[in-house]
C-alpha cells in the first residue's frame, strides 16, 4: 500500500518509514502539517499515518481539512497524547484509528493491515483469488496450498493486482504503490517484477493489456 | 515557660499582688504619719489639761484592773524635781529630758513623750508607739483585703479569657490539621481576632504560593512524561527493527541508530534531572571567574565543533570577570548556551563566546552564532520547556533554554535573544546585576 507519514520527531519517522517499507509498503514521509497538505493534494494514499503535535499545522487540523474534503482515506493516528479526551477528539475528527506511542511496530502493521483491508470492502485477512492467496500480516503467498515465495515488490504489485481482479493497473499506477518518493525507480522496474511473478504463479495468472496496463483475470485461471 | 495562659497569669497575678503590696505599705506609711499628727496634738492636749490641774502627794495612781489598758502614761514632777504623781506603777520611761515632743526607746517598745512646764510643775504624756503602729497597718490591711480576695478572681478570670481569645487559634489548626495534601485552597476562616489575622494571611499566601508550585509542578511532571514518550516510542521502534534485520549490514545500521536513540533518550533523562535541580536548587554562591568557566565550556565543546566545522572560541579580552555565583549552575548554563549555539549553527559556521564587566554595569555573557537565529515571534516561547522550532533537525530535549532561564532567574540575570550581528544568526546575552 501506499502510506502517507507524518510524524516530525526524526527516530520515529525514520524507525516507522524503514519498518513499514519492510512490510511492503511505499512510504512517503514528512514532518508538518504544511507538508502533509501538499503530499495529500499531490498522491493518492491508500492511508495515512498523523501524529498530533505537528509543527506548521496540527495534526487535527490536517485531519479536519481531510475530511471536509470530503477526502475518505483512512487515517491512523500516531500520537503521545493518551487521554481519554485525547482519543475521542481524534476519533470524533475523523480518524479510523489511534495509537500512543509507545507503540509496537507489529502492532503498527497490522493496523495498517486492517485499514487497508477495510478500504478494500474484506473481512478477510486473506486475500483469495482461485487457488491463490495472500498473506499480507506474513507477506506470505500460496498457489494451491503449495507456498510461493515472492520479494517484498513482487508481493506488493501482486497484491495491488489482486485487490481488483479483471481491473488492469497502468505501469506509473503500479509503481505509484510500489515505490515511495525517495526511491529511484528503473525504467523497466515494474516489468522486471511481472516477468518474476509469471514465472513463479504461471503466465496466465498476469495479463498484459496492451498500452492499459497489467491485470489478474476475473476468472481464476485453472491450475 | 511556651504556655501563653501560664505566662499571662503569672505576669498578671504577679503585677496585681505587687500593686496590693505596694498599696499596703504607702497607706500604712501615710496613716503613720497623719497618725502622729493627731496623736501628737492629743498628747499635747492631755498634757496642757493636766497642767492646769492641782497635784498633791496623795493622788493614788490609776486602778491597775481597769485602766491598765489605757495607753497613756502621766507623770508630774515640782520644780524641785520631786515626783508628784505617776498614773501607772511601772516606771521605766527615762526622768525627764527634754521639753517638748521627744521619742524614746525602751525594752519594752517605743515611747512617744511629750513634756512641758506649768505653774512650778512639770508634766509628761507618754504613749507607745505601739498604738500608732497597730492603727497604720489595721489601715493597710484593710486596703490590702480587696486585692487579696480579688486576686484569686482575676486569675480565674484572666484563664477563662486567655482560652476564649485563644479558641479561634486551636480553630485555625483545626483547618490546617483537616486540610489534605492536595487541597491547597486558602483557610477563609469566618471570626478571626485581629491578633491572630497575620497569621491566618500568611498560612493563605503560603498556600496560594504552595498551591502555584505544586500547579507548575504536576504540569511539569505530566509534560516530562509526555516528552518521554517520544524518544521511548523511537527507541523501541529501534529494537524491533533491529530484530528484524536480515543480514549484518542492515543489522550494523540499526545498531547504529538505536545507540543514537539511547543517546537521545539520556539526554533528555539528564536534562530533565538538570531541571528538576535548578527549579529546586539553592546552591552556594560564592566569588566565581565567568571568564575561566566559559573557557572551559568552549573547551568541553570544541570536539563537538570540529566536527561540524564550526569556528569556536572565545572573544574579547581575557582576564578574570569575578561575580557572586552558583559555579555548578553557571557551568550548565554555559554548556546549554554554547551547546546549542554549536548544535543549531550549520556546517561551516562560527560561535563567539564573549565575557566582559564594562564599567557601571553588571557582568555580561555574550554566545553569538552565525546560525539560522530564532524568528522574533519564537523568541517568548523558545524558553519554555519542551517548546522547539519547526523544522529543526537537532533533536534536542527542548529543555536547554529553559534550564539556562532558571539559573539566570537564581543568578538575578536577564537572559535576551537578540540578532546576531548584521541581523544574521542568534546573539544570547544574559547580563548579570552590578554587584552592590
Amino acid at each position: 500500500m501506499r502510506l502517507l507519514l507524518v510524524e516530525d520527531d526524526p527516530m520515529i519517522g525514520e524507525s516507522v518509514h524503514l519498518g513499514l517499507g519492510q512490510e511492503g509498503h511505499a512510504v512517503d514521509w514528512v514532518k508538518n502539517g504544511e507538508a502533509a497538505e501538499s503530499a495529500l493534494g499531490s498522491e493518492a494514499y491508500d492511508l495515512m499515518l498523523l501524529d498530533l503535535g505537528l509543527p506548521r499545522k496540527d495534526g487535527l487540523g490536517v485531519l479536519g481539512g481531510l475530511r471536509a474534503r470530503g477526502d475518505d482515506l483512512p487515517v491512523l493516528i500516531l500520537t503521545a497524547r493518551d487521554a481519554v479526551a485525547d482519543r475521542v477528539a481524534g476519533l470524533d475528527a475523523g480518524a479510523d484509528d489511534y495509537l500512543v506511542k509507545p507503540f509496537d511496530l507489529d502492532e503498527l502493521a497490522a493496523r495498517v493491515r486492517a485499514l487497508g483491508r477495510r478500504r478494500a470492502g474484506r473481512a478477510d485477512p486473506l486475500l483469495r483469488h482461485g487457488a491463490l492467496s495472500l498473506d499480507p500480516a506474513r507477506n506470505a503467498a500460496a498457489l494451491g496450498g503449495e507456498p510461493v515465495l515472492l520479494s517484498a515488490r513482487e508481493f506488493a504489485i501482486l497484491h495491488a493486482l489482486l485487490e481488483r481482479p479483471g481491473m488492469p493497473l497502468s505501469r506509473a499506477q503500479l509503481e505509484q504503490r510500489v515505490y515511495s518518493w525517495k526511491e529511484e525507480i528503473d525504467s523497466n522496474a515494474v516489468e522486471v517484477h511481472i516477468h518474476a511473478l509469471r514465472k513463479k504463479l504461471g503466465a496466465a495468472w498476469i495479463l498484459n493489456l496492451r498500452g492499459v496496463g497489467y491485470y489478474v483475470p476475473k476468472q481464476p485461471p485453472a491450475p | 515557660m511556651t504556655s501563653l495562659r501560664r505566662q499571662l497569669l503569672v505576669y498578671l497575678l504577679g503585677g496585681a499582688l505587687l500593686a496590693a503590696l505596694l498599696a499596703g505599705f504607702l497607706t500604712y506609711r501615710a496613716v503613720l504619719r497623719e497618725s502622729d499628727e493627731i496623736l501628737d496634738y492629743h498628747l499635747r492636749q492631755v498634757a496642757l489639761s493636766l497642767g492646769a490641774q492641782r497635784f498633791g502627794g496623795d493622788l493614788p495612781p490609776l486602778d491597775a484592773g481597769e485602766e491598765a489598758r489605757f495607753d497613756l502614761v502621766v507623770r508630774v514632777w515640782d520644780e524641785s524635781g520631786v515626783r508628784l504623781y505617776q498614773s501607772h506603777p511601772h516606771s521605766d520611761l527615762p526622768g525627764f529630758a527634754q521639753l517638748g515632743f521627744a521619742t524614746v526607746a525602751e525594752a519594752d517598745g517605743g515611747w512617744r513623750v511629750f513634756s512641758m512646764q506649768t505653774r512650778g510643775n512639770v508634766v509628761q504624756v507618754a504613749q507607745p508607739l505601739a498604738v500608732r503602729e497597730r492603727l497604720a497597718a489595721g489601715m493597710a490591711l484593710r486596703v490590702l483585703t480587696p486585692f487579696l480576695v480579688l486576686i484569686p478572681a482575676l486569675g480565674l478570670l484572666v484563664w477563662l479569657a486567655i482560652g476564649r481569645g485563644l479558641a479561634p487559634l486551636a480553630e485555625v489548626a483545626g483547618a490546617v490539621a483537616r486540610r489534605s495534601p492536595g487541597s491547597l485552597t486558602p483557610l477563609r476562616l469566618a471570626r478571626v481576632p485581629d491578633e491572630l489575622r497575620p497569621l491566618v494571611a500568611a498560612l493563605d499566601g503560603l498556600l496560594v504560593r504552595l498551591g502555584e508550585a505544586l500547579e507548575v509542578q504536576k504540569a511539569f511532571t505530566a509534560d516530562a512524561a509526555h516528552e518521554l514518550r517520544t524518544p521511548l516510542a523511537a527507541l523501541q521502534l529501534q529494537v524491533q527493527l533491529l530484530e528484524r534485520s536480515r543480514d549484518e549490514a542492515e543489522r550494523q545500521q540499526a545498531v547504529l541508530r538505536l545507540k543514537a536513540g539511547l543517546q537521545r533518550a539520556t539526554h533528555m533523562v539528564e536534562q530533565l534531572l538538570t531541571l528538576a535541580r535548578q527549579e529546586g536548587a539553592a546552591g552556594e554562591f560564592a566569588a566565581v571567574d565567568l571568564h575561566a568557566l566559559a573557557a572551559q565550556a568552549v573547551a568541553e565543546l570544541a570536539p563537538l565543533a570540529q566536527a561540524k566545522d564550526i569556528d569556536l572560541g572565545m572573544a574579547g579580552e581575557a582576564g578574570r570577570v569575578e561575580l557572586s555565583g552558583d559555579a555548578a549552575a553557571l557551568r550548565i548554563l554555559l554548556a546549554n548556551l554554547i551547546g546549542n549555539a554549536v548544535r543549531y549553527t550549520p556546517q561551516g559556521g562560527r560561535v563567539d563566546v564573549r565575557v566582559a564587566h564594562a564599567a557601571g554595569e553588571g557582568v555580561r555573557l555574550e554566545v553569538v552564532d552565525s546560525g539560522p537565529g530564532i524568528p522574533e515571534a519564537e523568541r517568548q516561547r523558545v524558553c519554555d520547556r519542551f517548546y522547539r522550532l519547526a523544522d529543526t533537525e537537532a533533536g534536542g530535549s527542548g529543555l536547554g533554554l529553559a534550564i539556562a532561564r532558571r539559573v539566570c532567574e537564581r543568578h538575578a540575570a536577564r537572559l535576551s535573544l537578540l540578532d546576531g550581528p548584521g541581523g544574521r544568526g542568534l546573539k544570547v546575552e544574559v547580563a548579570f546585576p552590578e554587584r552592590p
